[in-house]
């Protein structure tokens, strides 16, 4: 009688721990969205399994790749002079040779500065390097020796710091905008402050800088200012947050947001031109090319859009039968590039696709999973 | 629409921006928020609560006449349940009334252990997927993102020791006073496993959990003593001590 009332009990006290193991925590397992960028007929993307690739677009093979150590890569990697830069989650900057993916140096050497998911930036042999531990990084290029570490920012920092003139920008989760000597990392005078923490990375244009907020509005805050220029939309706010970076060209921002909508917004007024829906979050950011612009949803579609009407055409995989499929296959989180007609996409199945903008479609796509 | 589709539509998504929404109202307070939606859980479980102290109330008083009724039939067992049941019916208690109220709060801990990973975003990944989740009103919108430490913990990760004693010290009291003291040595014996049985589960389990669960479950626990120490008039049988403990127990 008795054992039969412990087992039960024992059964009890386990249910939730069953339970909880048949539905999903929420908590994932970071996997990375590393972008793509291209230099000289290479294409270098990170990988969902830790690696860095290099990619010959003509022969469509790949030249080399660098396994990271159990660690994921957000970060876009950057290619300055004969090298290219990478920041891993596991909070390491690697300098790697662009012709062999040989390691040249890797900051620091031992342990870690936090994880690492902002794309860093290159400047005057500097590499500007945002960090989990709230800290900006400013390392040389040549040796990786560190210049200097601002003080702590924030908790974490997870957006990519933007230059202009001899100042560094930094966006923050608690909602501020700092501005940094380039030089020393030191604070300058002017800062910025929001209700709301900002989800994106800043994009400068003039004298104004954008970015998107977690209130689920699209800020232009010019530099000097405490208040913001306008905020986007103007009466209620957006479907979602604006998580991707905006981008401006001839004074009109074009901003994807997680409403599944590109807005193009006057960069002056704030004032709306044109909506276009693109069916799903946009989690990239859109890019310009040739005067189009590329715009790519998390489902998978991408479009061609006309910057000044916002009409657009959707983007094919002529090696589906289905003509309702998405343009590719996979979830679309990476930043993607646009170099000499081509839009180079790594999807969330590890795979790159490269998209020819003239025939829309899906020209060919590799895998990176293995060498 | 998949079940896990449901569940996040009925309890998941529910749960996850009232505690985003608390902490916003609660000055950025995660933690705090944890610990007010605890308190409102308990509210409303409160008429359950009341039925479940009921009930054990009404079995302590009834271990007399089961004892007897254990006497007389021990060697009939199909008697002596029927015995039983006619007893508990007269008595109108349900001798499983008092687990009612914690299998109703199982899926209050898997969402809450959701709603804390979730809300906390630690990897970016997750604060993505938590932008398709969270409700559009303007309070929750306000509070991403959330600060994850309170009182020197850090709600999202595991392993904290402290708490892991303090859940299983006051789940160990919550049940030390409401446990009947035993008749005999082998009932003393069972008894005392159970009594340390669970409280050492919970505390086990609040080391593989997050500190925002294992702060759910010891404020759940400290409720539960006060809740007890009123309704039932005192502190039970929390410092009874068994003429049995000294005694070994035979076959061991």
């Amino acid at each position: 009688m008795k054992q039969p009332k412990t087992l039960f009990l024992v059964a009890i006290a386990l249910l939730p721990l069953v339970l909880v193991s048949c539905i999903s925590s929420g908590a994932s397992v970071p996997r990375g969205w590393a972008g793509t960028v291209v230099h000289d007929g290479i294409i270098y993307a990170g990988t969902r399994d830790g690696r860095v690739v290099a990619i010959n677009s003509s022969t469509q093979s790949q030249q080399w790749d660098y396994a990271f150590t159990s660690t994921a890569i957000y970060t876009t990697p950057i290619v300055d002079g004969d090298l290219v830069y990478v920041g891993t989650y596991s909070g390491q900057v690697y300098a790697l040779t662009i012709a062999r993916g040989i390691e040249r140096w890797v900051y620091p050497r031992t342990g870690s500065i936090g994880a690492i998911v902002g794309t860093p930036v290159v400047a005057n042999e500097t590499i500007y390097v945002s960090s989990s531990d709230g800290r900006v990084y400013a390392l040389d290029t040549i040796y990786g020796d560190l210049k200097w570490k601002s003080e702590p920012l924030a908790e974490k920092l997870w957006t990519s710091p933007v230059i202009q003139g001899d100042t560094l920008y930094v966006s923050t989760f608690d909602g501020h905008i700092y501005a940094l000597s380039m030089e020393t990392g030191e604070l300058l005078g002017w800062s910025f402050e929001s209700e709301a923490g900002f989800a994106s990375s800043p994009v400068i244009y003039g004298d104004t800088i954008f970015l998107g907020s977690f209130d689920r509005h699209l800020y232009a805050v010019t530099i000097g200012s405490n208040v913001s220029m306008w905020k986007f939309p103007q009466e209620k706010p957006a479907g979602n947050w604006f998580w991707a970076s905006p981008i401006v060209n001839e004074g009109i921002v074009y901003a994807g947001c997680l409403d599944s909508k590109l807005y193009a917004i006057e960069a002056k007024t704030g004032e709306k031109l044109w909506e276009f829906d693109a069916g799903n979050p946009i989690v990239s950011s859109p890019v310009l090319m040739d005067n189009l612009l590329i715009v790519a949803a998390e489902s998978g579609n991408v479009y061609v859009i006309n910057p000044e009407t916002g009409s657009s055409e959707q983007i094919q995989d002529p090696l589906s039968s289905n003509s309702n499929a998405p343009s590719i296959n996979a979830q679309i989180r990476a930043p993607f590039c646009a170099y000499e007609g081509l839009i180079y996409i790594r999807a969330e199945d590890n795979q790159l696709y490269v998209v020819d903008i003239d025939m829309r479609a899906v020209i060919w796509k590799v895998s990176l999973t293995t060498k | 629409m998949s079940p896990g589709d449901v569940w996040y539509l009925i309890i998941g998504n529910p749960v996850l921006n009232v505690l985003v929404a608390l902490s916003h109202i609660l000055g950025g307070s995660f933690g705090l928020a944890i610990i007010v939606l605890t308190v409102i859980i308990r509210l409303i479980s409160w008429p359950l609560t009341k039925r479940q102290l009921n009930s054990t109330k009404a079995l302590q008083d009834m271990q007399p006449k089961i004892q007897e009724l254990q006497k007389k039939y021990g060697k009939n067992q199909q008697k002596l349940q029927q015995e039983m049941m006619k007893l508990y019916k007269e008595a109108g208690v349900n001798p499983l009334g008092c687990l009612w109220p914690m299998l109703i709060q199982f899926p209050i801990w898997i969402a809450l252990y959701q709603a804390i990973m979730r809300a906390l975003a630690t990897t970016p990944e997750n604060l993505l997927d938590l932008a398709q989740r969270l409700y559009s009103w303007d309070i929750v919108s306000q509070a991403i993102p959330l600060n994850s430490h309170f009182l020197g913990l850090d709600l999202g990760s595991q392993g904290n020791l402290i708490l892991a004693i303090i859940v299983g010290g006051t789940m160990w009291v919550q049940q030390k006073m409401t446990q009947a003291p035993a008749v005999d040595p082998r009932q003393e014996s069972t008894s005392r496993m159970m009594l340390l049985m669970m409280p050492l589960m919970f505390g086990f389990l609040t080391l593989m959990f997050p500190s925002g669960l294992a702060l759910y479950w010891a404020v759940s626990n400290i409720i539960g003593i006060i809740t007890q120490y009123f309704v039932t008039g005192g502190w039970g049988y929390l410092k009874f001590r068994s003429p049995f403990q000294s005694t070994p127990v035979k076959g061991k």
